[in-house]
This record gives structure tokens, sequence and C-alpha cells, in this order.
């Protein structure tokens, strides 16, 4: 496990229902222009599944849809989350994002570092795609996620092949 | 009469929340329960009109936890519209997949979930190490970690946890409740065994990943398994990473025989009584899984399909999801609408219009009179049927199995019980660990048969043969069912034109938590929570025990309230 990346950007969330899939929205344009030593990681609803994803990373970044009561759109991001309040989460996966971390912290698999980078939803219901505030704040929050990333010192990856690609269509 | 009221509500709309409603008569014991949840039932909007090769990928994305699993009954309804029959070793690294998935699921449901209900952690601070490694001696002879050191250290982790107030991850539960009557030895020895499995399932995801590409959401395609397999190859899945499948699998049967199933039956010692608690509907629904031919062959199912009436073991009856007279589902109870005249449909003609004419939210309590959820009342031939571990091993049972008559048999002579103890909360968790011996059996046998396919040669994972739509009926319909971890999970699709006309899901949360039948007859969870006592209703660790042992699909906000409606107290249960 030692040849994972030392970094690890973890997009939550459903895409099925609209603004929480925000999380995956921007891990999309993270992975876009990828970084090295950065993995991205889509970890849909998944809680504990995903522990075993967090051992041996210095730094790891959650992006996820996060209601705080301010108005749709609005950026939040959390230096280490788990030290502040539980974030009120409004998404449909609460209590599995803070499972996992409190897993990782029982294991001693937390990295050194954690920062969640969240945006306010409008809408939260059944369909693909995000509402127009949530949209917009976008680039917002991805450049926020950039800086984060930008400030972690990082070494080189190692990536594995991947036998199992998806079949060209 | 009703002396208090125990409630439970959809607070959001979003998948996640069940509410159970419960009223407790003057003897303390439950006389009247309703089950009210949010459910995924917006599939069919999202999928109408989309090309039925991708429906897989967007039903992975329905439920958080059994991605696989809801792909799985995707593909295979899809291939059963159209008239795919896969390959040998697509079958096989389906059961892969669904076995190692039904392992790791009910583990963790065991330790991270249900075993709180049962085992105090805070009185493991108080626990001797010396006499617990004694204790997990006679428990488990094989299992290495068991000495005084390992459990002194493990105390000690657990108090630094419990002095910081990062409790966290234990901190849901009604410590020092005097329903609990496990030994401080028996609590520490437990929690031990949390940490191991919660070690141990960061690894058995690996299997996925060798076969499904990326974890958390495995690729899948219709007409087989999108993987090519070469056993001397360095670009496909070849007998190296086999073999790092074969690892997990005997680490899985380990984790299995040696740590799960003994502290099962450790901790059930403790509590008998609840081999007499929290039984509820009498009816067994099982659809059957692990095909040992092809999923059309039934008859070769290592998990048989059929269902169980009124508990009568010695008689099976035919299950055909096709039929349109079988399984139907009613919204009487339900807040949606059906066409004037109509009081069931079957999926395959499913209608999920949403008609919400409750209180306005945030409310006190239900309408037990009139519509109370938005889960569907699914019926089996007019019947409220249970289903998930319990449901495939009594069906199992019931159609004379050897195996499954054995493992069963087997567990209730080390607990010296009836078979009747099985139709109980007790009865429903000791049959996911029963279950899960099983599949970790199988799950050798099916990756031995993978191997034996592979070195004769046979190296096809899909057939492609009718991968396009224009090689399908114009009109065509199918049906795949997947036994999640939790139970009987089916689609149905309807395909027109290569396109998804219509598509439905009946997931078993459906089946368990619904709502009351147009008859007035009670879903699996109201009719399980009858009877059963309530210590205290600020506590209500019973009624945490008996939803808990469903393994529900939903997280659960459930609050209590008094006879004047006044609240109690929320109880958050997970």
């Amino acid at each position: 496990m030692s040849d994972v990346a030392p970094v690890l950007v973890l997009g939550l969330g459903n895409l099925l229902l609209t603004d929480d899939g925000v999380g995956l929205a921007l891990l999309e344009r993270l992975a876009a222009e990828p970084l090295d030593g950065v993995e991205y990681l889509d970890g849909g609803t998944q809680g504990l599944a995903l522990c075993g994803r967090l051992v041996g990373r210095r730094a790891l970044i959650l992006l996820d849809c996060l209601a705080f009561g301010a108005a749709p759109g609005t950026v939040h991001v959390l230096d280490d989350p788990l030290r502040h309040a539980p974030p009120r989460s409004g998404s449909a996966h609460e209590a599995n994002a803070g499972e996992l971390l409190r897993a990782a912290l029982l294991l001693g698999d937390l990295p050194e570092r954690v920062v969640l980078v969240g945006v306010e939803p409008d809408q939260l219901r059944t369909r693909i795609g995000l509402s127009e505030p949530v949209e917009q704040a976008l680039p917002t929050a991805e450049a926020a996620a950039r800086r984060v990333l930008e400030s972690l010192t990082v070494t080189l990856p190692v990536t594995e092949p991947d036998p199992c690609a998806s079949p060209s269509r | 009469m009703s002396a208090e009221r125990i409630v439970v509500d959809p607070v959001t709309r979003i998948e996640g929340h069940l509410r159970i409603e419960a009223m407790l008569g003057e003897d303390k014991r439950i006389n009247e329960a309703l089950s009210s949840g949010t459910m995924w039932r917006g599939l069919e909007t999202i999928l109408k009109g989309r090309d039925p090769r991708d429906a897989w990928a967007f039903a992975e994305r329905i439920c958080g936890v059994c991605t696989s699993i809801h792909a799985i009954a995707s593909v295979r309804a899809v291939e059963d519209a159209v008239g795919i029959e896969i390959p040998a070793n697509a079958e096989r690294i389906r059961n892969i997949i669904y076995l190692t998935q039904v392992i790791q699921d009910h583990v963790i449901h065991f330790y991270h979930l249900h075993a709180l209900d049962w085992v105090d952690v805070v009185s493991a601070l108080s626990a001797d190490p010396k006499a617990t490694a004694e204790l997990a001696q006679t428990v488990s002879p094989h299992w290495p970690l068991a000495t005084p050191g390992y459990f002194s250290d493990m105390a000690a982790t657990l108090k630094r946890f419990v002095e910081s107030g990062q409790l966290g991850i234990f901190a849901n539960a009604y410590w020092g409740h005097p329903a609990y009557k496990l030994p401080p030895e028996a609590n520490l020895m437990a929690v031990a065994h949390y940490l191991e499995a919660l070690k141990w399932q960061k690894d058995v995801v690996k299997i996925h990943t060798v076969f499904g590409g990326k974890n958390p959401h495995p690729n899948f395609v219709v007409g087989g398994m999108p993987c090519s397999i070469d056993l001397d190859s360095d670009n496909a899945i070849n007998i190296e990473r086999l073999n790092l499948v074969r690892e997990q699998i005997l680490r899985a049967a380990e984790i299995v025989e040696q740590l799960y199933y003994p502290d099962l039956l450790a901790i059930a010692g403790f509590y008998p009584e609840w081999a007499e608690i929290g039984g509820g509907v009498p009816n067994y629904l099982a659809y059957g899984e692990v095909p040992r031919n092809s999923i059309r062959d039934v008859d070769s199912f290592r998990m048989p399909r059929g269902a169980v009436l009124d508990r009568d073991l010695s008689r099976i009856h035919e299950v055909d999801p096709k039929d349109p007279q079988q399984i139907g589902e009613e919204v009487s109870r339900s807040w949606y609408r059906y066409p004037d005249g109509t009081t069931r449909l079957h999926p395959s003609v499913g209608i999920t219009e949403p008609q919400y004419d409750g209180p306005a939210p945030p409310y006190r309590h239900l309408d037990e009179n009139g519509s109370y959820s938005w889960i569907k009342t699914p019926r089996w031939r007019n019947h409220a049927m249970e289903v998930g571990p319990l449901a495939r091993l009594v069906v199992g049972y019931a159609a004379g199995d050897a195996e499954i008559k054995e493992v069963v048999g087997e567990a209730l002579a080390a607990l010296k019980l009836p078979a009747a103890a099985l139709f109980s909360t007790l009865g429903r968790t000791a049959a996911r660990a029963l279950e899960t011996r099983l599949a970790s059996r199988w799950l050798m046998d099916e990756f031995d048969a993978l191997l034996a396919n592979l070195r004769n040669g046979d190296t096809a994972t899909s057939d492609t043969r009718l991968w396009e739509p224009s090689s399908w009926p114009a009109d065509c319909s199918g049906f795949g069912s997947c036994e999640a971890p939790r139970g009987a999970l089916g689609h149905w699709v309807h395909i027109k034109d290569g396109k998804i006309a219509n598509y439905q899901a009946v997931v078993p949360t459906t089946w368990n938590a619904s709502p009351k039948g147009e008859d007035g007859s009670r879903g699996a969870y109201e009719e399980s929570l009858l009877g059963t006592p309530v210590h205290d209703p600020q506590q209500p660790l019973e009624i945490l025990r008996t939803v808990h042992s469903f393994d529900p699909c939903l997280a659960c906000a459930s609050h209590v309230y008094g006879p004047d409606g006044r609240k109690l107290s929320t109880v958050q249960v997970r």
C-alpha cells in the first residue's frame, strides 16, 4: 500500500440527486487537469467501504455538498473537518462521510491533513444535473480546491495499470 | 389502549430516512407500530428514454452500499429482455463480486452497526485483560489475537478514545442500559473484534478492484463482464492477480469462521429471550441467488428461489417474479396515486406518481388511518413478506437444501434452541452469520470453477453478438434480480425501439419497511415490533435491536412521543 499517491481527492455525493452531486462535478473539473502525486476518486455515497483508500495518504481533500444554511452556491473550505463541530450536512450521505473519517481516526489511518471543500446546495431531489447557483459556484469551488492542492507538498505518484478499463463503445 | 407513542419521520425527502412510530401499552410492550420512509422512487424518471445498456451505471448510484448489487440486477434485467446468455466466466465473476459484497456487508453490519445493540462499549473499560484472553480462547481457539497483552492494549486504546471525548463511532448508543447483558470481558472481546473487522474490510474490496476495475463503482457490461482474463498476460487479469483474489478469499473465510460466527454464538448465548421476540410476518420470500450454471437455470441456484407461508417449512411455493398475479405493489397507505380503479400494479407496469397528502413537515406524528409513507406496499399473492438472510435460509431449509440445513442445525444445536427460534430478532441476526458462512464457502467454489474454466482454455467474459439494439426485438420486457445483503432486489425493464420505456426497482427495504396493505395487514418491520418490551421509552434500545436485525438500507431518525403527543426523545438510528 506504500505506492499510493500521497494526496487523495475524494468526491462524494449522489449524482442522481441534483446538487448532492456537486462533489462529483468538482472532482471531474479537478481531474481534467491532474496534478502529480494526486489521485482523484469518485467515492459516490460510500462510507466505510472507502476506508482502505485512505491508507498511506498524507493529505485528503473531500469534495462534497454541505448545507450550513448559507446562500445556495456558497463555497465552504473547512480545514480538519473532524475537529470542527460535526458539519450539519444536508446531504444524503452525511453519516457516511463522518463515519469514514472517524473510522480512519480509530484505525490510525487518518491523513495528517484533511480539508473539506463544500458547496451549499439549492435543490436535493431526484434529477441529474446541478441547480443554477451551484453550477455557477463551480469555478470558485474549483479554484479553492486548487489553492489547497497547491499548498500541499507532494511527491511523485506511482500509477497502476488497470486491466479492467471500460470497454470501448 | 396506547399509553405512549414512539415515532419515526422522513426529515427530508432525500434517500436515507426511516421513521418508526410505536405505541406502547400499559404493560410497556409495543401494541401497534407504523413504518414510514423515503425510498428511492425516482429511478424510472431518470432512466426513461435512455439506452438500456447504460442503465446499470445509474442503478449503481441508487444505493451507497449496494453499488454492484443494483448493477447486477440491472444488467440481468436487460439481458433477460433482449435474450442474451452471458458466458460461464462472466456468471462466475458476477457471483464472486456478489459473494464478496455479501460477506463484507454482513460482517460490517454485525460489528459496526448491530453489535452495539448488544455490546456495551463503556462496560468493556472495566474488563480484566487476562480473563478476556481466556474467554476469547474458549470462544475461538484458533484466532491468534487472544493474549492478555493484546486485550490490555485494546482496553488502553479504548480508554483513550472515551476520555478524549472522541467516542465518535461508538457515540450512538445507550451505554449502561439494563438490557445489556454481556459481562465486561465479552464486551471488550467484541470491541476488539470490531476493530479487527474494520481493518479487514479495507482489504477485501480488492477482489472487486481486480474484477470490476474501479472501486467503489465497479464496471459492468450488458452481455458479460468488461474485463479480459489471460492467465499468462501482463495486460489482463493474470494468475498473479487471481492469486491475490484467492488470498483475500482465504482471509475472508478466516474472519467469518474464527471471528464473526464464534462471536455471534457467544453473544447470542447471553440473549436467549430475543429468540422469542421480533418474529414478525410469518411469510418469507427469496428470488434466489448464486447460479451454479446460468441465471436462467433457477434449479442451479445455491440459494433457492421460493416462498414460505405461515412458517410452514414442509412446503415451498413457486415464485415467478414475472407473473402479474404474484407480485403487486399497493399505494393505498403511501403518498402515491394510481389511476382510478387500480389498487395493485405489477412492477413491470408500475407507476410512481407522488401525491403527498400528509401533514406539513416537521410534524409530530403520522396519520395511522391514512397514507403515511413514501414506500409502497409490495405483496406476494396478497401476503406481506419478509426478505433477507432469514428469508433466504427459511426458503432454502424448506427446499430441503442439505448445506443450508446443516449450518442451521449446527447453530441451533450450539445455542440449544429449537427451529422455531429462527423466527425472531435473534434468529434474523443469526441467519445473517450463517449465510455468511455459506457465502465464504461458495466464494471459494466459484473462484475454483472460474480457474478450472480458464485452464480449460475458455477465456470468454462477454458475448457481444446482441450488443447492437438493432439486433433486439422492437418491444421486449425483462426481469433481473439480485439477492442484496438485505434481501430480494428486483429490477423490471420495458424496452421499446432500443430505449427504456419503463423501469421499476423494488428494493428489499420496500418489502420489509412497507406500510400497511389495503387489507390492513402490517409490513415486516411493523409486525416484528408488536409485543416488544420497552424498558425505557427515552432509550428504546429494544426497538433498535429488532429494526437493525433487518439491516435497513435507510438511516433512521426515531422520535419517541408521550401519550399527549409530547416529544420524549429523538433517537438517531444509523
